[in-house]
């Protein structure tokens, strides 16, 4: 009787079919509810990598003498004032570089409408329909227009736009450092007893996940940088490796960070080889398959990996979360499922055993039964 | 701020932890470390900590009340053990990932602390001689229950 009682107790986390549909569905609820709070997403993900950089030197703090409060008001504080102090260099030094910044960004926009207006001409050589209704002059005013007014208005004003979300950021990381500890044991402390080691198991593999998302992110913008790096060196391209990683990092936020990462490449190609637009469509091909490899097998192999998602599941979770929240539903769709995983696993695992179940309502009854012990008819 | 760096007072709670055989051999700046580390659990007479072959997940000690060791389901004629304030038990947890070997109870009302083997690890990576203090005390208990548990003239001298 004890063995049989005992083997169910052991812990079983594999995901059955309604642990995944659970996960599934949760996870798309939850990215709907994050749409509507899209500018607290960006910032909550960039304090979630500071917590995990800083929180070492936290734990080194507090061993030498400091209280947790103490530890993590002054690591969040050194590295605000590093942050700022380069904030303040890299603010300065563009102040000082603004006209040839300025310089070469117009000269770079001026090569991709270049290559726009060569690459029309060609076409409408090729085919009479484009030259009859002008497609080249359309195109040409048209991005005349977006090089002048969309570009700044839009693409610099949106960016100005979420520059105050992203000062969440630090105040965030701060609090994470601050109260982490705090929040877990308040979670713990909440779980009943039966459940409790359950809980500091699931707490874990919940850590762990996270951590391991990020890690994976990092694997990944590597493997990106060198696989673009190395093609774009072989093209003969300046910088390659610089643009390569620019592209990787921009890569973070899925699809419209690799396109705005592609439009970099196009443009520098464009601008360095104005004589040879090929060279410019052999750097779009090659982006286009580091993306294909980026999106089909790197991703599910780092990122999916540290989240121990099947491949297919990965794919299809960045897309519907592309689909069910936008730009940052395709940012936090995975670690996202990943975290409601492990909770929807342990929660399965404690529906699936009697015995967890059945201390549970023991230890209800003794409760019961010590409140209500002079309250007998 | 040099004073933040200061050796504080012990707290009552601290002291409690610092006779702790475990927790003997710790810094109160350790100690500190190890107390928030700890998760407190109250259980009332009778109700069951763990179970016997449940995989554990964590240490436990004894803060206050008295715990029953025993085979599983036999409270009375499988009684192996019952241990007081002051003592740690189910600390195997925090070696491996074998299931525990009997059952815990609640003797009396009792308020026990935890620590997870997850902290415990994540202790090593980061205060690796924190948890070395830890773990050697760990291997002294072991021992000492095994000498204990083995008659002086069955025990081969090593």
């Amino acid at each position: 009787m004890s063995e049989s009682v005992s083997a169910d107790s052991r812990l079983d986390l594999s995901s059955g079919p309604l642990v995944w549909a659970a996960t599934i569905t949760c996870t798309m609820l939850l990215l709907l509810l994050l749409k509507q709070a899209l500018w607290l997403a960006v910032p909550f993900l960039l304090a979630v990598v500071l917590y995990y950089t800083l929180y070492p030197a936290v734990r080194r703090l507090a061993l030498a003498g400091a209280t947790r409060e103490t530890a993590a008001a002054i690591v969040a504080g050194c590295f605000f004032i590093v942050a700022l102090g380069m904030t303040a260099l890299t603010v300065s030094w563009l102040a000082a570089h603004s006209v040839s910044g300025e310089e070469a960004f117009f000269r770079y926009l001026e090569g991709g409408r270049r290559l726009l207006n060569w690459t029309l001409t060609v076409l409408e050589s090729k085919f009479d329909f484009l030259a009859r209704i002008g497609l080249s002059a359309a195109m040409g005013k048209k991005s005349a227009e977006f090089g002048g007014t969309y570009l700044q208005e839009h693409l610099l004003l949106g960016v100005a736009g979420w520059l105050p979300s992203l000062l969440l950021t630090p105040f965030l990381a701060f609090f994470f450092l601050r109260d982490g500890g705090r929040f877990l044991k308040f979670l713990g402390n909440a779980v009943p007893n039966a459940y409790f080691e359950r809980t500091l198991y699931m707490i874990e593999r919940v850590d762990t996940t996270v951590h391991a998302y990020f890690q994976g992110l990092l694997k990944l913008t590597l493997v990106d940088t060198v696989c673009l790096g190395l093609g774009l060196s072989l093209l003969g391209i300046r910088g390659a490796f610089a643009l390569g990683l620019l592209a990787a990092v921009l890569a973070w936020v899925p699809l419209l960070g690799a396109a705005i990462g592609c439009v970099i490449v196009v443009l520098v190609t464009a601008t360095d080889f104005p004589a040879d637009p090929w060279m410019v469509y052999a750097a779009i091909a090659l982006f286009a398959l580091v993306r294909l490899l980026d999106d089909f097998v790197f991703t599910p192999l780092t990122v999916g990996r540290s989240l121990r998602l099947h491949p297919l599941p990965t794919v299809l979770l960045i897309l519907a979360g592309g689909a069910v929240a936008g730009i940052a539903g395709l940012i936090v769709a995975l670690p996202l499922a990943g975290i409601v995983l492990v909770i929807a696993s342990t929660i399965g695992s404690i529906i699936k055993d009697p015995r967890l179940r059945a201390r549970h309502a023991f230890a209800r009854k003794l409760w019961s039964r010590r409140v209500n012990v002079d309250l007998q008819l | 701020m040099v004073a933040w760096f200061h050796a504080k007072k012990k707290t009552p709670r601290l002291r409690t932890l610092g006779q702790l055989s475990l927790f003997a051999t710790l810094s109160p700046a350790e100690l500190r470390l190890i107390d928030g580390l700890l998760h407190e659990r109250r259980y009332l007479q009778d109700e069951i900590i763990f179970d016997e072959r449940e995989e554990g997940q964590a240490l436990y000690i004894t803060i206050g009340g008295r715990v029953l060791i025993c085979r599983q389901g036999e409270a009375g004629a499988g009684r192996i053990a019952e241990i007081g304030a002051g003592v740690v038990f189910g600390e195997l947890a925090l070696l491996d990932d074998s299931p525990r070997s009997a059952q815990a109870r609640a003797a009396e009302d009792c308020v026990l602390a935890s620590l997870s083997r997850s902290d415990f690890e994540s202790l090593q990576d980061t205060h690796t001689v924190t948890a070395s203090k830890i773990a050697l005390q760990l291997a002294r208990q072991l021992a000492r229950q095994l000498r204990e548990r083995n008659p002086p003239d069955e025990r081969i001298s090593l």
